[in-house]
């Protein structure tokens, strides 16, 4: 733990026990998310499938860079994992993004993908509301897991019909904003 | 359907602990919540809990009021 670091944040005003377990739950979705979507991944075949199978797979590294972020700033604050993959599984900010039923429909698979970053855009607009202007570290780590939260939810509802994303494709390395956390 | 109308101390009873179902109000409607992944145990992304009334909390909340549509209304909050 760093003790002088969780003091701060705790003089902030920050109620550090609560935004630990927080963070821990978004580690969990992160993680549960990465799983979800290599089953999702492989699924997205065929014209159809094959389109959106590229943006699916960075998403999905992008979601397991997050979990390896948020890891040490867990620990920082006095936090730990669970020791139990099921606890930690269950403990998920947000819900498991399962494979729908019908695998070839693609809306179904977009609107599982596109819910599962709506509810990540959620969870850390949340978090960096929390600790704006009072924990520095926590909130650049969730601003720069909320701008590429973003760029997913985008990519996602682009293929849904809701308008242009404005984005492209990465071009290069993942986690354009996450990536100075894993250095 | 005729709707039950819960008093604050009533709908405190269905806090999703021990099994008990997991109810919370808003905008005087009371929902059952029981089924959400995101209301395990009776608790909602560490700050909330069910049994009781999160009007004012969902003003802060980073999601409308829009996504309790896909809950069953279970009855009405008294104004008492």
């Amino acid at each position: 733990m760093a003790k002088v670091a969780r003091e701060m944040v705790e003089k902030a005003g920050v109620n550090v026990d609560q935004l630990v377990e927080l963070l821990v739950k978004n580690a969990a979705a992160e993680l549960t998310t990465f799983y979800y979507y290599t089953i999702l991944r492989v699924n997205l075949i065929g014209l159809e499938g094959e389109g959106i199978k590229e943006i699916a797979e960075t998403a999905r590294i992008e979601d397991r860079n997050h979990f390896e972020a948020l890891v040490p700033r867990i620990y920082e604050l006095g936090g730990k994992l669970p020791e139990n993959m099921k606890d930690f599984h269950d403990t998920s900010a947000c819900p498991p993004a399962s494979l729908p039923k019908d695998p070839t429909n693609i809306k179904a698979m977009l609107t599982v993908l596109v819910e599962a970053e709506r509810c990540a855009v959620r969870g850390y607009t949340h978090i960096c509301n929390l600790t704006a202007g009072k924990d520095h570290r926590t909130y650049e780590l969730s601003l720069a897991i909320l701008n590429e939260e973003i760029e997913h939810e985008s990519w996602f509802s682009e293929f849904l019909g809701e308008g242009p994303s404005g984005h492209f494709l990465r071009r290069g390395e993942t986690s354009p904003f996450v990536g100075k956390f894993m250095r | 359907m005729e709707q039950r109308t819960f008093t604050k101390e009533e709908l405190h009873q269905y806090n999703g602990r021990g099994g008990a179902p997991a109810f919370i109000a808003c905008q005087g409607k009371v929902y059952d919540v029981s089924s959400s992944f995101l209301w395990q145990g009776g608790r909602h992304q560490v700050f909330h809990d069910a049994g009781a009334d999160l009007t004012s909390s969902l003003a802060q909340a980073p999601h409308g009021a829009d996504l309790l549509g896909k809950f069953p209304v279970v009855g009405m909050l008294s104004g008492d």
